[in-house]
C-alpha cells in the first residue's frame, strides 16, 4: 500500500558568499553552483533545484548571462525554484525593520522582473536566530511559509520540530518548516541514512516531509551520483513516497490536506550568541548605513516633491542592496575572515557615502528655497558668513530633523557663538564647546534645537569676536537661559534625572528619576566597565549561551568634571584593565531625559568581553529588547541576546512602583541580564572565524583590537519599558538631527517647516520614499513601537497632498502608497507594484 | 475590581431633509456668499481633498467645511479624539455630496446641495436614551409578531413605504440576541428602579415577549422533536422564491414547491407520465410535497405572538433548513432567560427547561446534527465528525465544536440535570472537541494559504457573534480547570480577529469570560457614534480622500481604519465593518433592527462594564 505521507527530497546548494572566505570567491561559487544546478537539471527530468538570494542571480545576470538564461527557462518550466524572497539570508535578528522591508522590496521586484512571479517561500536555512517579528515581515515581504533550521534541537528543543505555525509578537503567522536533520545532506549513504530515518517520522508527524540535499557551504548543489541514487531508490521503494520537490510544493501540498501542528509563539533562538558582539566594526557600519540611508531618502523625497528634482531611488537602490548584502548572516555576525571585513568596509562605505552625498544634495537644495534674507545685508549670496562676520549680522544654520516626530536635542556647529536665537526671535539655551580642531578659536557652538517632525528650523548665531574667545566651555550657568543643567565634580543634574558618580570606582552610585524621586542605583551601582572572559568560546560561541565568568572590574584612573554650561555638562571617567583603556564622556543635556556617555576604548584584551553592567535592586524583573520593527520581553535568566538599539531591565522597586533603566546604543546588538543586572555588550574579543578550531599555533587577528568608538545612553524610567520614549530616544542616538549653514537669502520657504504631521507618538515613520515604479508615487512606511493597538492615527503630509487615518496594532509595519491627488493604498513592502 | 466606565451624553447627528424651495429652507441660504477655506497647514487628515472644499463657516468652536464630496465637521477642542473630524455624506446625513452653501442657524447648520436642503443638529444624546429611540424605532417599525430583524422598504429613506411583511432568514437569531438585550434592560432596570417601576414592568413586557417569539420558533412547528424553525410567515403572507418551507394545515405540515425543495428531492414527490425523461418540472409532471406530523401541542402562551394580532396557526408556514446560527443564539437567549425572567416566571421557565432539553435531545439523538422532516441533516446545523471530516465541515470545525459544548452545558445548567447531557457533553470530549475548538485560526490560515487569500479575506464576520457566545457561555459555565484553560485558548484566539471591529457585543463578553484587558475607551466611542436611527439610507467608504484602501491577494478591498459607526454602513452583526463600499449591507431600502446596540449597551449595564 501507497504510504500517503510523501518524502520531499529539496535539492539545493547552501552558498556562503562571504566566510572564510571573500566575496570574489563566493560570486565564483555561485557561477560554479548554478553551472552545475542546470547540468543536473538536464540529466535528470524530475529532479528540482531550489535556490535563494537575489543577489546571486544578479551576480549570475551580469557576469553569465547566458547561464542566467537557462535558469529562466528551467525556472519557467518549474525545475528551478527561487525561494527566500530577500538579498541574501541575512541575520535575523540585527538589521532594522526597514532593512528587512529593502531585501524583500529590491528582490521581489528583482525576481518579479526576472523570471515574472515572487518567491512564496521565506528561506533562511543557516541563518543564527530569528526574531519574533519575522512572521510579519515576511508576510509583508509576500511569503507566508519559512523554512529555517537554526536553532537545532540541541539548542532549543522546545521550538516544535519540522512543521509548526509561528506566530510573531504582533501576530502574523508563518507556517515554518525546520530542518533539524541539517541542509546539505549528501553521498548516498549519508542520504539513505537520513532518508530512513524521515521516513520513521511519518507516522508520528501524520503529514508530509522535507528533506534537504546538496554539497553545500562553499557551493555545488545535489552532485550527479545522489540523484541517480535517488532516483533509483525512488523506483525501488515506491511505497516510500519520495519525490524531488521543492518548498513551495510541499507547503501546496501540506496545505491541502488535513493539518493539525504545534505552534511557537515569539522568536526562534539561540544558536550563535556571540555573534550579536562579534566584530563591532560590521555592527556599527550597519546601523550608520541603514541610518544615513533611510534619512538620506526622505530628504531625497522632500527636495523632489519642493524642488521638483529627479528622486534618485536607482542610486538608493543601489545603496541599499549594499547594506542588505552586508547583512548576509556570517557578515553581519562578525564570523567571516578577517579579510573579508575589508570589503565590507568599503561596500558599506560605499552605501554611506553614497547617502551622504544624496542627503547633502537635497539639503542644500531644500536650504536654497528657505527664506534667510536679512535686511541690510547687500554682498551677493556667495560672499556670505566672512563678510557678514565684520558687520555683525547672525549667521543662519538649518537644523534638519530625520524623524517623524518633533526633535529637542543638542546639536553642533562649527565655530563659537555668543549668542544663538531661533527663527521666531527668541533665545536658545547654547554653549561654546571644544573643538576637535587644532587651530583658530578650538571652539563650536553646541545648542539646543528644537525641529519639527520630518522638518527642519533656522537657528541664528551670533559671531563671537575674538577677543571674547576664552575657555568659553566652563561657563558659568547664567540664569537669562533658563537652563536646568547643574553640574558639580561628581554629578551632573537636569530637569529629568539626577546622576551622581562614586569617587573611588568612576561609576553611578546614583541615578534619580525626577519624576518620582526614585534611586535606581540604590544598593547597587551602574555603568560598571567588567570585563568577561571569553577564552572558551569560538568566535559564535558556539553551545554557550551565557558569559558568566568575570575577570574583573576596569579600575579608575581618573574622574573629572569637563563641561558645564547651560547646554549641556560633561564627566568624564578614565578606565583601565591591563593594556585595555576606556574613557567615557557621562554627557546630560539640557531637557535630555537619557544621559549619554560617549565611550573611546583601546582594547587590547585577548578573549575577552567588554560589559557595562547596571545592578538593580527589586523584584518581579523582566527585560524588553528592541527588535526588528518591534520589542521583545524576555526572562532575565542571564542569556546573551540579541537587540538592536535598547535593552531594558524593568523591575518592581523597593518603594513598590515599577522602574527600570533602558540602555540605547549607536552600534551594539548584544545584552544579557542575569537577575537584576542588566549587561549590554559593548566589546568582544575574540579570534576572527574562529570556527570550533582548536586554535593552532599562529598570529591571529581578534576581532574588536585597538581604537573603538562608540556611543550608548542610560535611560532611567518609571513604569515598564514599553511606556518609555526608549524608541525614540534610540532612533535619535542613532539618527541625528544634522546643521547645515546656510547662506542669506530669499526664498519661498518659511524658516520652519514640517513636512510630514503624524497624530500619535507610538508610531514610528521608517520609510519615505519614492515608489520604485517610477510612477511618482510616495511611499510612507511606519510601525507602532509601544506594544498596544492605536486607533485613528492620522498622517498629515502636504507635500504628496495627502491625509489620511489609519488603525495599527500592536507592533504593526504599514506601508502606504500615496498616489494621484493624494489617494492612498495601503500595500506592503512591495508597494503595490506586483499585483 | 473594575470600575465602570462612565458614559456621558454625546453629540448625535439628527439631519432633516428638505427639498429646494421648503418653505422651512431659510431663503439666505440661497444668498449666502461662500468662500474656499485657506486649508494650508491643517493638522488633521481631512474627508475630502483640499482643494474639493468651497465653502465654511465657524459656529462657536466648530467650523463646518463643505466639499463637492461632502461635509466635515471640525471641532478642534473636542472631548474626545474621534469627535475632533466628523464626516457628513449622502445619503444618510445629505442629499447628495455636492455642498453649495452653509448658514447657521443657532448652533445648528443649514446645508445647501444640489438636489436639496438638509437640516443638521448635533444633539446630545445619553447613551441610555440612545438606547430607547432605537428601540422605539424597531418597535414601531421592525417588529414582527414579537420578531425582530429588518423591515424592507418600497421606496429607499421612506419609513412609511415600509412592507408590511417580510422575514429574515436568521428572525430567530437576531430575535435572540434582541430578546438579550431586552433581558439585561430588564435586569438593569429591576436592580436599580425596583420591581414595580414602570420603566422595570415595561423592560420585563418586551424582553418576556421577545423570549416567547424565540421559544415559538422551536414549537411552531408541531413536529415535536425539538426541532427549530428558522422563521415563520402568517397565511397571507407571499410565499419566497426559495427555501425550505412546511405550511400547516390541522395538524399536518405540508412541504412548500420551491427551487430548493426540488433540488434536495426527498422533500417532494413527483407524479406524472415519464419521470424517466423529463425530471424538469414540466407540464407532464407534478410535484407533491412531503407531509408530516404537526401535530405537537404549542405551548398557549407562545401561540400568543401570533393570536394576539388576530392570527391562527392554520396556514402559517415556517422555514426549516435551521443553521446552526440559529441554534447558538436560541441557546444564549434560553440560558439569560432562565436567569433573569425564569426566577420570576416559573412558567416561562418550564419552557425553557422543556425547549432546551428537546433540542438538546434532538441533536444528540441524530447524531450531532438538526434533522429535517426527511431525516436528513439541515445545510448549516451539523456538529457531527461526519460532517467534520468534510471539505466544508473542516473549516467549520473548531467553531462548530466550541458552540455543541456550550449547548451541553446551558442544558445542564438550565436544568440542573447531568445524566445524559453529561454523558454526550464527555463523549465529544473524548472525542477531542475541546482541543478541535481551539484550531479555528490554523485552518483558517490554511485555507487562505491554499487559496491564495489573505487570511483576513476568508473571516466570516457572522461567525464573531457564534464564537462570542460559544465560548463566553463555556467559560463562564465550565467547572473544570483544564477545559476552562482550553476554552480561554479558543476565546483568545480568536482575539486578533475580534479586535478588528472593536464591538462592545463581543469584547464585553470577551472581557467577561477571560479576564483580559479591553479597551473601554473604544467601546464607548461605538456606543457614542452609533446612528441613532438603523435606517439603512447609504454612506459610502469609497474616495473619502482620508481613507486609504487596502487591496487583499484575493482581490477584496478594504478601508484601512475603523470609520465610526456613524460614518459607515449600517449592519448587523454579520458584516466586515472594513468593506470598501457605497452602499448599506441592507441596501438603502431596510430599516435594521436596534439589537446591535441595545444587546451591547444593556449587556454592558447588567455587568458593570458601563454607567
Amino acid at each position: 500500500m501507497q504510504n500517503q505521507y510523501q518524502i520531499h527530497f529539496v535539492g539545493n546548494a547552501h552558498l556562503d558568499p562571504i566566510w572564510l572566505w571573500r566575496w570574489q570567491e563566493g560570486c565564483g561559487e555561485v557561477l560554479q553552483t548554478f553551472r552545475s544546478a542546470i547540468d543536473r537539471l538536464k540529466e535528470f527530468d524530475d529532479f528540482i533545484f531550489t535556490c535563494s538570494s537575489a543577489a546571486y542571480y544578479d551576480w549570475v545576470e551580469q557576469i553569465d548571462p547566458e547561464l542566467f538564461s537557462e535558469i529562466r527557462d528551467m525556472v519557467k518550466k518549474g525545475r528551478w525554484v527561487p525561494v527566500g524572497g530577500w538579498w541574501v539570508q541575512p541575520d535575523c535578528n540585527m538589521p532594522s525593520g526597514e532593512s528587512f522591508a529593502r531585501h524583500a522590496l529590491y528582490s521581489q521586484l528583482y525576481y518579479f522582473k526576472k523570471f515574472g512571479r515572487i518567491c512564496k517561500t521565506g528561506y533562511n536555512v543557516d541563518s543564527f536566530g530569528h526574531c519574533g517579528n519575522l512572521p510579519q515581515l515576511l508576510t509583508n515581504s509576500g511569503m507566508r511559509t519559512y523554512v529555517m533550521m537554526r536553532p537545532g534541537m540541541h539548542e532549543n528543543p522546545d521550538i516544535p520540530e519540522k512543521l509548526f505555525w509561528w506566530d510573531g509578537v504582533d501576530g502574523s503567522r508563518v507556517l515554518t518548516y525546520r530542518l533539524s536533520d541539517g541542509y546539505g545532506h549528501t553521498g548516498t549513504q549519508n542520504i539513505a541514512y537520513e532518508l530512513d530515518k524521515i521516513g520513521a517520522m511519518l507516522p508520528e508527524k501524520q503529514h508530509d516531509l522535507m528533506l534537504f540535499g546538496g554539497v553545500g557551504n562553499h557551493g555545488g548543489g545535489p552532485t550527479r551520483g545522489d540523484l541517480a541514487f535517488l532516483a533509483h531508490r525512488m523506483e525501488e521503494k515506491k511505497d516510500e513516497a519520495l519525490v524531488f520537490s521543492s518548498p513551495d510544493a510541499y507547503f501546496e501540498r501540506i496545505c491541502g490536506g488535513y493539518l493539525d501542528v504545534p505552534h511557537w509563539q515569539g522568536e526562534l533562538q539561540h544558536h550563535a550568541s556571540g555573534c550579536y558582539s562579534a566584530t563591532s566594526l560590521v555592527k556599527q557600519l550597519n546601523r550608520r548605513a541603514e541610518n544615513r540611508l533611510a534619512a538620506a531618502e526622505m530628504w531625497d523625497t522632500v527636495s523632489a516633491a519642493v524642488c521638483g528634482t529627479e528622486p534618485s531611488t536607482e542610486a538608493l537602490a543601489e545603496a541599499w542592496r549594499d547594506v542588505c548584502f552586508n547583512q548576509f548572516h556570517d557578515i553581519l555576525c562578525g564570523c567571516s575572515i578577517v579579510e573579508a571585513y575589508e570589503d565590507v568596509k568599503n561596500s558599506a562605505g560605499h552605501a554611506i557615502t553614497i547617502a551622504d552625498r544624496i542627503e547633502n544634495a537635497a539639503q542644500l537644495r531644500l536650504i536654497s528655497r528657505i527664506n534667510t534674507w536679512l535686511d541690510g545685508i547687500n554682498e551677493p549670496v556667495t560672499l556670505l558668513r566672512h563678510h557678514c562676520r565684520k558687520d555683525n549680522f547672525p549667521r543662519p544654520v538649518v537644523v534638519f530633523n530625520p524623524h517623524g516626530f518633533a526633535v529637542r536635542c543638542p546639536v553642533r556647529t562649527n565655530y563659537p557663538s555668543s549668542a544663538v536665537k531661533d527663527c521666531a526671535g527668541k533665545d536658545v539655551i547654547f554653549q561654546n564647546v571644544r573643538s576637535s580642531r587644532s587651530n583658530d578659536s578650538h571652539l563650536d557652538t553646541l545648542f539646543i534645537a528644537d525641529v519639527p517632525a520630518l522638518g527642519y528650523a533656522v537657528y541664528w548665531l551670533s559671531w563671537m569676536q575674538d577677543a571674547d574667545v576664552t575657555a568659553d566651555c566652563f561657563r558659568a550657568v547664567e540664569k537669562e537661559y533658563g537652563t536646568d543643567v547643574r553640574a558639580g565634580k561628581y554629578f551632573l543634574e537636569n530637569e529629568h534625572i539626577r546622576a551622581e558618580f562614586d569617587e573611588a570606582t568612576g561609576t553611578i552610585c546614583s541615578l534619580i528619576t525626577k519624576a518620582d524621586g526614585y534611586d535606581l542605583a540604590a544598593g547597587g551601582r551602574l555603568a560598571v566597565p567588567t570585563v568577561i572572559d571569553d577564552h572558551t568560546t569560538d568566535t559564535w560561541a558556539h553551545n554557550v549561551f551565557k558569559f558568566e565568568t568575570v575577570k574583573g572590574e576596569m579600575t579608575l584612573e581618573s574622574l573629572e568634571l569637563v563641561e558645564y554650561g547651560p547646554a549641556r555638562a560633561v564627566i568624564r571617567t578614565r578606565h583601565r584593565f591591563g593594556e585595555s583603556h576606556l574613557t567615557q564622556d557621562f554627557i546630560l543635556s539640557s531637557g535630555a531625559k537619557a544621559l549619554r556617555v560617549k565611550c573611546r576604548a583601546i582594547w587590547q584584551e585577548p578573549f575577552t568581553m567588554l560589559k557595562s553592567t547596571f545592578g538593580l535592586t527589586g523584584t518581579d524583573a523582566i527585560n524588553t529588547y528592541e527588535i526588528p520593527g518591534a520589542f521583545i520581553k524576555r526572562p532575565t535568566n542571564g542569556e546573551e541576546e540579541p537587540m538592536i538599539g535598547w535593552a531594558d531591565l524593568t523591575l518592581t522597586g523597593t518603594d513598590g512602583a515599577r522602574h527600570g533603566l533602558a540602555v540605547l546604543t549607536d552600534s551594539k546588538y548584544s545584552c544579557d541580564c542575569p537577575g537584576n543586572t542588566l549587561r549590554p555588550t559593548l566589546l568582544r574579543n575574540v579570534i576572527f572565524a574562529d570556527h570550533y578550531s582548536n586554535r593552532p599555533a599562529a598570529d591571529f587577528r581578534y576581532t574588536d583590537e585597538g581604537m573603538q568608538l562608540f556611543e550608548y545612553a542610560i535611560l532611567p524610567h518609571a513604569g515598564e519599558a514599553e511606556t518609555t520614549d526608549a524608541p525614540q530616544e534610540a532612533a535619535v542616538l542613532c539618527r541625528r538631527p544634522n546643521v547645515v549653514p546656510a547662506g542669506y537669502h530669499k526664498g519661498a520657504l518659511p524658516q520652519m517647516q514640517s513636512f510630514l504631521t503624524v497624530t500619535e507618538p507610538n508610531i514610528s515613520v521608517t520609510a519615505f520614499k519614492k515608489c520604485e515604479d517610477g510612477s511618482g508615487d510616495f511611499i510612507l512606511r511606519a510601525y507602532e513601537t509601544a506594544g498596544r493597538s492605536v486607533g485613528r492615527v492620522g498622517f498629515v503630509c502636504d507635500l504628496a497632498d495627502a491625509g489620511f487615518w489609519a488603525d495599527f496594532h500592536a507592533h504593526e509595519v504599514k506601508t502606504f502608497r500615496i498616489g494621484r491627488e493624494g489617494f492612498v493604498t495601503e500595500t506592503d513592502f512591495l508597494e503595490g507594484i506586483i499585483q | 475590581m473594575r470600575l465602570p466606565y462612565k458614559l456621558t451624553p454625546q453629540p448625535a447627528r439628527f439631519c432633516t431633509q428638505y427639498a429646494d424651495g421648503d418653505p422651512a429652507v431659510p431663503a439666505a441660504l440661497y444668498t449666502v456668499h461662500s468662500t474656499a477655506p485657506d486649508l494650508t497647514g491643517f493638522p488633521l487628515p481631512l474627508p475630502s481633498r483640499k482643494q474639493d472644499y468651497t465653502c465654511f463657516v465657524q459656529i462657536g468652536d466648530v467650523t463646518w467645511y463643505g466639499a463637492t464630496s461632502g461635509l466635515t465637521r471640525y471641532e478642534p477642542a473636542a472631548a474626545r479624539k474621534d469627535q475632533i473630524i466628523q464626516f457628513f455624506a449622502a445619503e444618510r446625513d445629505l442629499q447628495d455630496n455636492c455642498v453649495l452653501a452653509l448658514l447657521p442657524d443657532g448652533d445648528s447648520l443649514w446645508v445647501r446641495t444640489e438636489t436639496g436642503v438638509t437640516h443638521i443638529e448635533m444633539r446630545p444624546v445619553g447613551a441610555e436614551e440612545k438606547a430607547m429611540i432605537l428601540l422605539h424605532e424597531s418597535q414601531t417599525i421592525v417588529d414582527r409578531w414579537g420578531m425582530y430583524s429588518q423591515k424592507y422598504l418600497a421606496v429607499p429613506r421612506d419609513l412609511s413605504s415600509r412592507f408590511p411583511y417580510g422575514h429574515s432568514d436568521n428572525d430567530g437569531g437576531f430575535t435572540a440576541a434582541f430578546a438579550v438585550g431586552e433581558m439585561f434592560r430588564y435586569a438593569v432596570m429591576h436592580r436599580e428602579k425596583g420591581a414595580n417601576h414602570p420603566d422595570t414592568v415595561e423592560a420585563r413586557r418586551v424582553a418576556t415577549r421577545a423570549c416567547e417569539a424565540c421559544l415559538l420558533l422551536m414549537h411552531i412547528h408541531g413536529r415535536g422533536d425539538g426541532f427549530v424553525a428558522r422563521t415563520y410567515m402568517c397565511a397571507e403572507e407571499p410565499v419566497p422564491e426559495n427555501g425550505v418551507y412546511f405550511r400547516l394545515h390541522g395538524d399536518k405540515a405540508v412541504c412548500l414547491d420551491t427551487p430548493a425543495t426540488r433540488e434536495r428531492g426527498s422533500f417532494l414527490k413527483m407524479y406524472g407520465d415519464d419521470l424517466r425523461s423529463d425530471t424538469s418540472g414540466g407540464h407532464d409532471i407534478c410535484w407533491s410535497g412531503m407531509e408530516i406530523d404537526a401535530s405537537a401541542p404549542i405551548p398557549e402562551r407562545l401561540m400568543r405572538c401570533i393570536t394576539d394580532t388576530g392570527h391562527t396557526r392554520e396556514g402559517i408556514f415556517y422555514k426549516a433548513d435551521t443553521s446552526s446560527d440559529e441554534i447558538t443564539l436560541h441557546f444564549l437567549q434560553m440560558r439569560i432567560a432562565h436567569e433573569i425572567l425564569g426566577p420570576d416566571d416559573p412558567e416561562l421557565d418550564e419552557i425553557i427547561k422543556d425547549s432546551a432539553k428537546a433540542l438538546m435531545r434532538h441533536i444528540i439523538s441524530h447524531g450531532y446534527e438538526l434533522c429535517d422532516a426527511t431525516g436528513e441533516p439541515t445545510t448549516w446545523a451539523k456538529w457531527s465528525e461526519r460532517y467534520f471530516a468534510t471539505e466544508m465541515g473542516y473549516v467549520d470545525a473548531c467553531l462548530n465544536a466550541a458552540e455543541v459544548l456550550s449547548y451541553h452545558k446551558i442544558v445542564m445548567y438550565i436544568t440542573g440535570e447531568r445524566g445524559e447531557w453529561q454523558e454526550s457533553y464527555d463523549y465529544l470530549l473524548s472525542r477531542g472537541y475541546a482541543d478541535l475548538a481551539t484550531k479555528h485560526f490554523d485552518r483558517m490560515q490554511q485555507m487562505a494559504l491554499n487559496d491564495g487569500i489573505h487570511p483576513v479575506e476568508d473571516i466570516m464576520y457572522g461567525d464573531h457573534m457564534l464564537a462570542v457566545v460559544s465560548f463566553w457561555m463555556l467559560c463562564t459555565l465550565e467547572n473544570d480547570p483544564a477545559l476552562l484553560e482550553k476554552y480561554k485558548t479558543g476565546f483568545r484566539s480568536w482575539r486578533n480577529s475580534l479586535e478588528r471591529e472593536y464591538d462592545p457585543g463581543y469584547d464585553l463578553p470577551y472581557a467577561i469570560a477571560t479576564g483580559d484587558e479591553i479597551d473601554m475607551d473604544r467601546m464607548a466611542e461605538w456606543l457614542y457614534r452609533m446612528n441613532i436611527s438603523r435606517l439603512a439610507a447609504g454612506v459610502s467608504t469609497m474616495k473619502r480622500h482620508d481613507t486609504p484602501v487596502r487591496m487583499h491577494l484575493g482581490g477584496n478591498k478594504e478601508i484601512s481604519w475603523l470609520l465610526p459607526n456613524d460614518e459607515r454602513f449600517i449592519s448587523k452583526y454579520d458584516r466586515n465593518p472594513f468593506d470598501y463600499k457605497d452602499v448599506d449591507s441592507g441596501g438603502t431600502i431596510c430599516v435594521e433592527s436596534c439589537y446591535i446596540y441595545t444587546y451591547a449597551y444593556w449587556m454592558g449595564r447588567y455587568y458593570g462594564f458601563f454607567e
